[in-house]
């Protein structure tokens, strides 16, 4: 801009001054140079204006505020629009997909302000988010009257808690092609349940086995061998159980356990509504007990061939004595929880040797 | 408002993320903390309280609160709602007959009125174990898909055994809270 202004003021003193012809003749060719420069130079300016409105998101107040002026009455008008469509009963099944777009325009308009609040001030960004809000409210009240249903929904929930009922559910919700999946894998889940006074028997050979998970659910009076080892094992709801289980990779998770004798090896063991039962672990990490109570813990004594590979591929191979730490979470205190006991010496196992179990009855 | 938006520029400046790790027991939390922290995950017991954890992941720094999943911890997890930005929901997928509680708990955790801003990434964990429940089984079990339609949600299968699939999930978390927060980069 300097330089312009001073040829410009160079220009006017010329004319005034000499009338050299040589001189008169260079003071044209300048003049016409300066007009040019200044052609180009207003081109480029309208060339900038040009481009700054296409984009006037581009950290300018005014532009974002007529954009959210916008949007806002956008949505607004569509609260309105979905209003009027509920006089008319047919058009009732579009209303919820309509106010869903609504809600979903709103949740842009936050993110509009989100975007730009670094350089908005501060009375903008509060002004804004109140505009938000405001909608909001709009909408919700929208959505009470015009789709009363959700007071249904409450009654849906609480009918689901059974776990019967919901995989039910979901196959009436949903196609059936797709369920039978959800269904076909809760069922082959593989496990022994429901059984009672028998002795289980299973072994882990196939390396595919022993990438699964195991259960065991439902058992009253039986006598359980798992030899081999696997990633997981789940164990619900036994009675009078007696359980040898070889090295397991994952965890073993415990609930409802009573009167049992549980010899287990695992990375982690949790043991929840367990009462009257001893547990021989081997185990990488502290075991924790919740809700238990007259639950006594043991090193874990158990023999096959092969185990001592078993183990030491688990991590297990070991001795941790981590047996003995167990963690109480219903006892957050220093002293020793009154709920598990270590198993006096004269009462403990000796080893159990299992090499002679074998797989004969296919019960599964 | 005003304190709303001074806490934006000061985690603008630190490029700071809060993330909330919860789920049920067994389900797999701090082995994915610690897995994806680069560290020994062999040795891991059940979490007695919380951990926390500050990641660099890409150019953030993420606050991670590992909180213990026990049935009587569970009603301590309110303490650690607010000024979350990312809600990470773990599920043993191996669990399945504990999905219903998985569900129910989840449903709770997302009524709660200091989480109606954070996104959620629901891992469906233990992807390595035989007979796992797919992803896409999981999304159908916790009706995912009935979520209220302004919550951004993914789901993503893993292993936090393997390594697998995690990344990708933080992937997406770390990217859906950039976009809300920190737009300008």
């Amino acid at each position: 801009m300097e330089g312009e202004d001073g040829s410009e003021s160079q220009q006017s003193r010329h004319p005034a001054g000499t009338l050299d012809p040589a001189t008169q003749k260079r003071h044209a060719a300048m003049i016409d140079r300066l007009a040019n420069l200044h052609q180009s130079r207003l081109q480029q300016s309208a060339a900038r204006s040009a481009s700054s409105a296409a984009s006037p998101a581009f950290e300018s107040v005014a532009a974002f505020l007529t954009r959210f002026d916008e949007s806002g009455r956008a949505v607004e008008a569509e609260i309105k629009r979905c209003r009027d469509l509920s006089v008319d009963p047919a058009s009732a099944p579009s209303l919820k997909p309509e106010l869903e777009k609504v809600a979903a325009s709103i949740a842009d308009l936050d993110r509009l302000v989100a975007e730009n609040s670094y350089f908005l001030p501060t009375y903008e960004v509060r002004s804004s988010l109140k505009a938000i809000s405001v909608l909001k409210e709009a909408l919700d009240a929208a959505n009470s009257e015009l789709l009363p249903r959700k007071k249904f929904s409450f009654r849906n929930k609480t009918s689901k808690k059974d776990p019967i009922c919901l995989v039910k559910e979901i196959e009436e919700e949903k196609g059936p092609s797709s369920d039978k999946r959800v269904l076909a894998a809760v069922r082959d889940s593989p496990g022994f349940r429901n059984k009672e006074g028998s002795i289980l028997i299973k072994h882990f050979r196939v390396s595919e086995e022993e990438e699964g998970d195991f259960t065991l659910s439902g058992l009253n009076c039986c006598e359980i061998y798992l030899k081999g080892r696997l990633r997981a094992l789940f164990i619900h709801r036994l009675t009078n159980c007696r359980v040898y289980a070889g090295p397991v990779l994952g965890s073993i998770l415990i609930e409802e356990v009573n009167d049992c004798l549980l010899m287990l090896a695992s990375h982690q063991i949790r043991i929840h509504h367990a009462t009257a039962t001893d547990f021989y672990l081997q185990v990488r990490s502290r075991p924790i007990i919740e809700d238990c109570s007259a639950v006594r813990f043991a090193p874990y004594r158990l023999f096959y061939e092969g185990i001592d590979t078993e183990l030491r591929d688990c991590g297990l191979g070991e001795e941790t004595r981590n047996w003995a730490n167990v963690d109480d979470f219903k006892w957050l205190r220093a002293v020793q929880s009154p709920n598990w006991s270590l198993i006096p010496d004269e009462e403990l196992l000796g080893t159990v040797n299992v090499s002679d179990v074998k797989e004969q009855c296919e019960d599964k | 408002m005003g304190l709303l938006s001074i806490i934006r520029k000061i985690k603008k400046k630190e490029k700071e993320m809060r993330i909330l790790m919860v789920g049920l027991d067994n389900s797999g939390k701090t082995t994915i903390v610690l897995k994806i922290n680069g560290e020994d995950t062999s040795v891991i017991s059940p979490t007695l309280g919380f951990n926390i954890k500050t990641i660099k992941y890409q150019k953030y720094s993420l606050n991670i609160w590992d909180v213990g999943g026990q049935k009587t911890i569970r009603s301590y997890w309110r303490n650690y709602f607010e000024q979350t930005d990312g809600l990470v929901w773990v599920v043993d997928s191996s669990d399945v007959r504990r999905l219903d509680d998985c569900r129910l708990e989840l449903e709770n955790l997302l009524k709660e009125e200091r989480l109606a801003g954070a996104s959620l990434l629901v891992f469906a964990n233990k992807q390595d174990i035989q007979g796992a429940l797919k992803p896409e089984d999981i999304v159908k079990v916790l009706n995912l898909d009935s979520m209220d339609k302004t919550r951004h949600w993914q789901i993503a299968g893993c292993s936090a055994y393997t390594g697998e699939g995690l990344l990708e999930g933080f992937d997406w978390l770390v990217q859906d809270i950039a976009s809300r927060i920190y737009v300008l980069d």
